[in-house]
């Protein structure tokens, strides 16, 4: 199976929840993205807050533009 | 399954570009996933899941419009109908590629945001119904407190259904009605539970995932009783807010919530392809 994304992928924790379904995230290397929730993790109803840890894959395209993938334990 | 290969001009969330002249294939690499690939490059992903009460809710994730199209075509070609997507009714991009795949609205859930300060809910003001007793949170004894869950499942199947109500609270298989016992409180009456309502907690703030009552206990403030026990102590502990999801058509729920002070935050669309 292919294993390859076109995608990076990146940790950061969640700083601001904005109006329109997405999200500032801060990344490890201090970068901030604006990101939305991928429809996996809108699909199981996972709720993302300010402060929550979550793994981003940023867009090829726009490296100031993410999909939240992940949203780890607390 | 695979698909020939197919030109797309640009447009996407996020403004990206379409994928042009290259060639992609859709195939279904498992029971459950989808992937667009371009020379062994992913280019988006499709999933589908099985919820217990058997509806099947799909997703799809491309930086492309014309991807996230030909997945969603593709998914909807080889997967029996109903299928079911969920999307936030402001991502207006999602909702519409969803609708150009035969999708639309079925339900809509509304996203409050409720203080949990008493003198902002009220709730310190109204006294509980006398006869009403609050188990405070996890406090509940197990046994009881599967056994109210299982009458409050058997009432909502047989009444207005589990496709009205949140995913967190869908039925499960038999014997795990309640998957974690310290996150509900209970309401009792002459030593019997009668209504529940569930709260996670998480950092400032907190979700209230499911506030039920026995039919013949409704309309007498047990709700209200409920939440104000739970609000307060969240209250106490340094939670300043909480989360709450109300299906649109629940006038009653929202009503509740609203007059607590809850804050519309939004909402979700659950949309249907049949």
């Amino acid at each position: 199976m292919p294993k390859t994304s076109n995608g990076i992928e990146i940790e950061g924790i969640v700083t601001e929840c904005l109006r329109n379904a997405t999200f500032t995230v801060e990344l490890q290397n201090g970068h901030k993205v604006l990101a939305h929730i991928s429809g996996k993790i809108r699909k199981n109803y996972i709720k993302i807050l300010p402060q929550d840890r979550v793994l981003v894959e940023l867009s090829p395209y726009d490296l100031t533009r993410g999909r939240i993938l992940y949203r780890y334990r607390t | 399954m695979d698909v020939s290969p197919f030109s797309a001009g640009p447009g996407s969330p996020g403004g990206s570009p379409g994928t042009g002249s290259r060639p992609v294939t859709i195939t279904r690499v498992t029971e459950s996933q989808w992937l667009a690939l371009d020379d062994n490059e992913e280019l988006g992903r499709g999933d589908v899941s099985h919820r217990p009460d058997g509806r099947m809710f799909v997703s799809v994730d491309s930086w492309q419009a014309d991807v996230f199209d030909r997945l969603a075509a593709a998914m909807a070609a080889e997967l029996p109908g109903p299928l079911h997507a969920v999307v936030h009714e402001d991502d207006l991009d999602t909702r519409a590629a969803w609708e150009r795949a035969g999708f639309a609205v079925a339900r809509r859930e509304r996203e409050y945001v409720v203080p949990t300060d008493p003198r902002i809910t009220g709730l310190d003001a109204v006294p509980p119904p006398p006869d009403v007793t609050v188990v405070p949170l996890g406090r509940a004894q197990e046994g009881p407190l599967r056994a109210l869950h299982r009458a409050v499942r058997a009432e909502v199947g047989a009444t207005v259904g589990w496709e009205t109500m949140p995913a967190e609270v869908l039925p499960r298989p038999d014997g795990v009605t309640v998957v974690d016992p310290s996150k509900y409180a209970v309401a009792e009456v002459s030593g019997h539970y009668v209504g529940l309502v569930r709260v996670v907690p998480r950092r400032h703030e907190a979700r209230i995932g499911l506030v039920a009552v026995l039919a013949e206990q409704r309309r007498r403030g047990v709700a209200r009783a409920l939440l104000a026990d739970v609000l307060g102590a969240l209250h106490r502990a340094g939670v300043t807010a909480a989360w709450a999801e109300v299906d649109e058509s629940n006038i009653g729920a929202a009503r509740l919530i609203e007059g607590l002070g809850g804050q519309r935050r939004g909402g979700i669309l659950e949309l249907v392809r049949r």
